[in-house]
């Protein structure tokens, strides 16, 4: 019960700390009534948040590895996110449509079979570890360990609506994972453009003057999102879908053919009868 | 040392006990192989002497288990890692670091020791097992038999009293086993390390050994002695013991030196048997290279090289490691392409089709076999190849009913069965109908008896007799001098890109130092390579 | 002294790179932004390459600059209307874009993609700077289960591929040809089957060598500190943020600080060692105190001796101002440059193999 109420508190603020720096710079206007940030303290804004992310990654990941983690889990998440890693790799090397990562497959299909905090590990591993195969190492990457964890970490939110159309194994469960693909296509690219944005634009001053609206700064937003994200995220959503619909199945099956392997059941020693 | 007291295991789920009521006690210091068909419960009584069985695979054990005076049923793997080390058959699943020095330290930093102790027990399991001049390389850059060295250094680490190596040898060539096995024996003898290992190679073994464990289907009637003993009560033994046994020599011997006490007082040459005549060729080859060359950067794996095989005819392709003889084989079906010459399948130019076309004519099993399988059943994991090739869309007749190859190949009852669930021996069928269920006419094998006990080996050899019996041209990439000695019609010697010798194996075979079979080494000059060649002629009673 | 693939501690290098992007983050000011991309370009220039074991060279910063810049600035030019200098008007009617587009807004994006093109640098030159086992070994003790999960994946990279390779040429010998997205499931399909066993069996070879992982949940205090100091910083923030309270920095750092504890708690509990050590030299300390040097002016000044920091081109362009005290404790960022053993900059090294141990 203890353990449980600890999770969800941890769970609960990381989510809520997360939100509140992906979301600032739309109410800050409206809380502070149009008084205007120092300047100093505004351009230190997106550094902050930065370290604000990377403490909310840390928590997370030390909560979702609290829990017992074997060598089983251990080196089945290796092996994984090395395959996960290479798919990234693809990515690269082969210049598709700009917005399309083949690594959000595996991520929500391992979060849905194996759990989410199998999900998260798996999320927020793939990118670091292709980040340091590929030399891709950037200020972006605790952004995107942290979201794509997320990624992982939801995916078992679809197990009720598959359990509902008793879909296992079946074209309806992955109709249901084609849905989640698709929207984290679009919240992936909308989550990393906030982060973006305040550098894009600049400090935060700019579009913190007195007088500057919640709509103001809502209509900036979107019109940054459509010029820079939007037809990316059409793509990464696209991407996504075309790639559970085809792959999902069959890796479906395999991994939870290899859930009852990697599960066991231990019964306890039983001294000689003889 | 190890004392095994009524012990049966249960897998959770099974109601079949995979170990039942296994009795028996290796002392200290010694050296023991255990063997048996697979499936008889090795890997699982392996594995119970460090806990792995329990605590990692889960199941119920029954009966008394000391290791070292431990119960490693009670105690954690990790306790038990103190005392027993352990080595995987495939090298390259068991690593856990990319380095030589890292990987051996591993054990070590998981048993918490303090950073000089590491230090000192590292350089001593690097010196024990040559490592030295290997310790900064990337792990993915060492040879097969090199990797299994660096995986038995990183089980010694922790200076453990027990070894235990569960088919070390398996996916390696003659040479790398050699010198694991070589290895194994010199920490035996000068450590006086208690060795257990897991082997179907029991000729490269056998003369090392000092017990003897024998494990029959189903964990049950498990047989412990000496050598001797249990290898005059089993069936599958090597040519050499088999050929002993046959003409009553006692006491049995072991190894060759032993075994030249006999045969010296035998005169093979008296009543030789006329050579067989040479096999009659159909007039033309079904696959013909003329000239190939190819070159990869700066090595030129093949240097001109001319070769072909015809119909109804098995070639051994034979060689050192790196001489080109797998690299040959994949230009026979334009796997690589050739920088020079000419290659012609049946009445196709290898240059001027796709893998997917020269491959409805060749069958090609690679060396893996697991690579080919995806499927969820056997019959759809054929059925594919038949979509892939465009002879299940037009409705025409089947090349061949699936039934007639499920029975050929023993395999009727797992028409329905995951492919991945089945033993080495069975994937390895499943993948040779894949790729032949097109009725090739011709059928190239990469290291077909890789990981293969003596029974799966024996059934491919009928397989490959029988196909070739109906015409088809085999060609046989391997190290396996006893599979060669019993199947091919001619052998093809490899070396550094260039085809050294081609003829007939006694002519082959029998005199190279290298790729001698048994029987051979046992009599040299003979041109006798199996037992039933020496048979025909000693005992033509016995031979029929 | 000097050895092949010697290098600063991973530590040292952190420091620097926090001195560098706070600087970066910091300033718009063109003049500063300069002499920080010097200091990047002459240490990428005289550090030796580590012998990487990325799998491709990270995207060179400039070709990065040169994709990013004129795209910040025509963003910036054409969404943000500000300023005096009007270089041209769009219809107002064309919604989001409309209005006029000025030099400043341009010169302003332009100097965004100037602090991103180098925060960019600065993380590609740590990477080219260590091998990336050093880089792993910066995962602090406490997630010593995901620091393994690290080096397994990066040490299946080779035979991951190598397996794919493999599987590539299984399929093609059956009749398989790439047409579609379709056609990939048997190719990706064995990798994943096989990937599977492996790790199975790879789970055995790491239990028969006594990796037990994190057998024992994190005790439930810590966790609860770990709940309470989440607490703490997401109230001094929201203080911070909603009301100006500096008291919410305070709050803040506390909570930082407990889960640094936290963290370091679990660590010392881990109950394993580790055989590989990067030994802490007197260079290494050079190094902090260069990224003192360079970061502490933006914390410890007076806002009115650090504003040359803050360049603002709105309302109207301006020359930016410079202040050469504040240049020369920039200039601190050149530290690696000097202290990198075997840099270009200091005799050549001597050949020895690449381990490093402390002394104790």
């Amino acid at each position: 019960m203890r353990d449980r109420l600890l999770s969800v508190a941890i769970y609960g603020l990381t989510t809520l700390i997360g939100l509140v720096a992906f979301l600032y710079p739309f109410f800050i206007p409206v809380v502070r009534g149009g008084a205007a940030m120092q300047g100093a303290h505004a351009a230190d804004a997106p550094y902050f948040l930065t370290l604000l992310v990377v403490i909310c990654f840390v928590v997370l990941l030390l909560e979702v590895q609290g829990q017992a983690v074997n060598a089983k889990l251990v080196a089945l998440l290796g092996i994984l996110v090395s395959i996960n890693s290479l798919l990234r790799f693809v990515e690269i090397a082969i210049p598709g449509p700009g917005g399309v990562s083949p690594i959000f497959f595996l991520i929500i299909v391992t979060g849905y079979v194996y759990g989410g905090r199998f999900g998260f590990l798996m999320g927020a591993m793939t990118l670091i570890v292709s980040a340091l195969i590929t030399g891709g190492l950037g200020p972006w990457l605790p952004y995107q360990m942290m979201t794509a964890g997320w990624v992982g970490l939801t995916a078992p939110l679809c197990q009720p609506l598959a359990r509902w159309l008793r879909a296992e194994n079946t074209g309806r469960e992955v109709a249901v994972l084609v849905l989640f693909g698709v929207v984290w296509g679009f919240l992936y690219g909308a989550i990393m453009n906030v982060w973006f944005w305040p550098l894009v634009t600049g400090p935060a001053d700019q579009y913190w003057e007195p007088g500057v609206s919640l709509g103001e700064i809502l209509r900036r937003y979107y019109a940054f999102y459509v010029a820079t994200s939007f037809v990316w995220d059409v793509f990464g959503a696209v991407g996504n879908a075309l790639l559970i619909a085809v792959f999902g199945l069959p890796t479906l099956r395999a991994l939870r053919r290899f859930q009852r392997r990697f599960a066991f059941d231990y019964r306890p020693y039983r001294p000689s009868a003889a | 040392m190890i004392r095994f007291e009524h012990v049966s295991f249960w897998y959770s789920g099974s109601e079949r006990p995979a170990l039942r009521d296994v009795s028996f006690f290796l002392p200290e210091g010694t050296f023991t192989l255990m063997t048996g068909p697979s499936g008889a419960g090795k890997s699982t009584l392996l594995r119970c002497l460090n806990g792995l069985v329990p605590h990692f695979s889960g199941g119920l054990v029954e009966g008394n288990i000391s290791v070292n005076g431990l119960n490693p049923v009670i105690e954690s793997p990790k306790v038990m890692s103190r005392h027993v080390g352990f080595v995987f058959q495939d090298p390259e699943a068991q690593f856990v670091m990319d380095r030589v020095e890292d990987e051996v330290a591993f054990a070590l930093e998981n048993a918490a020791l303090p950073r000089q102790e590491m230090r000192v027990r590292v350089e001593e399991v690097l010196d024990l097992l040559d490592l030295e001049p290997l310790r900064d390389r990337r792990l993915e850059t060492l040879s097969g038999g090199e990797r299994q060295r660096v995986a038995i250094a990183a089980a010694l680490a922790l200076r453990p009293q027990i070894l235990v190596l569960d088919e070390p040898t398996s996916q390696l060539d003659p040479k790398s086993a050699e010198d694991v096995l070589n290895a194994l024996a010199r920490l035996n003898s000068d450590l006086g390390l208690t060795v257990v290992v897991a082997e179907h190679r029991l000729e490269r073994v056998v003369p090392f050994v000092d017990e003897m464990l024998y494990l029959d289907e189903g964990g049950e009637g498990l047989l412990a002695g000496s050598p001797r003993d249990v290898l005059s009560q089993i069936k599958l033994v090597p040519p050499l013991v088999a050929l002993a046994q046959r003409l009553g020599w006692e006491p049995l011997p072991l190894t060759i030196k032993e075994g030249r006490r006999f045969s010296r007082t035998i005169q093979p040459n008296g009543e030789r048997e006329a050579p067989a005549p040479p096999v009659a060729h159909a007039d033309e080859p079904f696959i013909e290279a003329r000239g190939v060359r190819v070159r990869y950067g700066e090595n030129e794996t093949l240097r001109g090289v001319d070769f072909e095989v015809f119909p109804g005819e098995v070639v051994a392709l034979m060689g050192r490691n790196g001489a080109g003889k797998s690299t040959l084989l994949k230009t026979l079906v334009g796997l690589v392409r050739p920088q020079r010459g000419k290659i012609r399948v049946g009445t196709l130019d290898a240059a001027q089709h796709d893998v997917a076309t020269l491959c409805r004519q060749v069958g090609y099993l690679p060396q893996d076999p697991n690579a080919l399988l995806f499927a969820e059943t056997v019959a759809e994991e054929w059925e594919i190849t038949l979509r892939n090739h465009g002879l299940l869309s037009n409705g025409g007749p089947l090349p061949i009913q699936p039934e007639t190859l499920l029975a050929r190949f023993g395999l009727s009852d797992k028409a329905a069965a995951y492919p991945r669930d089945l033993s080495t021996g069975e994937r390895q069928r499943v993948a040779l109908g894949a790729v032949m269920i097109t009725q090739a006419r011709a059928l190239l094998l990469d290291e077909p008896t890789r990981g293969l006990d003596a029974l799966a080996k024996e059934a491919l050899t009928d397989l490959l007799r029988s196909w070739r019996d109906e015409g088809i041209a085999i060609v046989l990439v391997t190290h396996d001098v006893e599979l060669a000695a019993a199947v091919a019609d001619r052998v093809v010697l490899m070396s550094q890109g260039d085809v050294i010798a081609n003829g007939p194996p006694s002519a082959i075979l029998g005199s190279s130092p290298l790729f001698a079979p048994q029987i051979a080494h046992l009599f040299p000059g003979s041109g006798w390579l199996t037992v039933a060649d020496a048979l025909r002629v000693l005992r033509p009673e016995i031979a029929k | 002294m000097n050895r092949k693939g010697a290098h600063l501690h991973p530590m040292a290098w952190v420091a620097w790179l926090v001195a560098t992007l706070g600087l970066l983050v910091t300033t718009r000011n063109p003049l500063y932004l300069v002499l920080i991309f010097l200091c990047l370009a002459i240490v990428r220039a005289v550090i030796p390459t580590s012998a990487g074991e990325a799998w491709t060279l990270p995207l060179s910063p400039l070709l990065f600059g040169a994709l990013i810049v004129p795209s910040t600035s025509l963003f910036n030019a054409l969404s943000i209307h500000v300023g005096d200098t009007v270089l041209f008007r769009l219809p107002a009617w064309i919604p989001l874009l409309g209005g006029p587009v000025t030099l400043e807004a341009f010169v302003y994006g332009a100097l965004n993609g100037l602090v991103l093109t180098g925060l960019f640098a600065a993380f590609t030159l740590v990477s080219v700077a260590l091998p990336t086992r050093a880089l792993v070994r910066l995962i602090p003790r406490a997630f010593h289960p995901v620091a393994v999960v690290v080096v397994v994946a990066l040490s299946f990279v080779p035979s991951t591929l190598r397996q794919f390779q493999q599987v590539r040429e299984a399929q093609a010998v059956r009749g398989h040809r790439v047409r579609g997205l379709r056609d990939w499931v048997p190719l990706f399909m064995p990798l994943l089957v096989g990937g599977l066993e492996r790790a199975l069996q790879l789970a055995e070879a790491m239990t028969a060598r006594g990796f037990a992982g994190a057998d024992e949940p994190i005790p439930a205090s810590m966790r609860a500190l770990v709940t309470a100091s989440l607490a703490l910083i997401l109230g001094g923030w929201l203080l911070e943020l909603g009301w100006g309270q500096e008291a919410g920095y305070l709050l803040m750092a506390l909570g930082g600080v407990a889960i640094g504890y936290v963290l370091w708690r679990l660590g010392r509990q881990a109950p394993h060692t580790t055989y590989r050590h990067e030994p802490w030299h007197p260079r290494d300390w050079a190094m902090v105190a260069a990224a003192a040097v360079a970061l502490l002016p933006l914390l410890l000044l007076p806002l009115a001796q650090r504003m040359s920091l803050y360049y603002y081109p709105y309302p109207a362009l301006t020359m930016p101002a410079f202040d050469p005290a504040l240049a020369l404790t920039m200039l601190a960022l050149l530290a690696p440059a000097i202290l990198t053993p075997g840099s270009t900059s200091r005799p050549a090294p001597s050949v020895a193999p690449d381990t490093s141990y402390d002394s104790v």
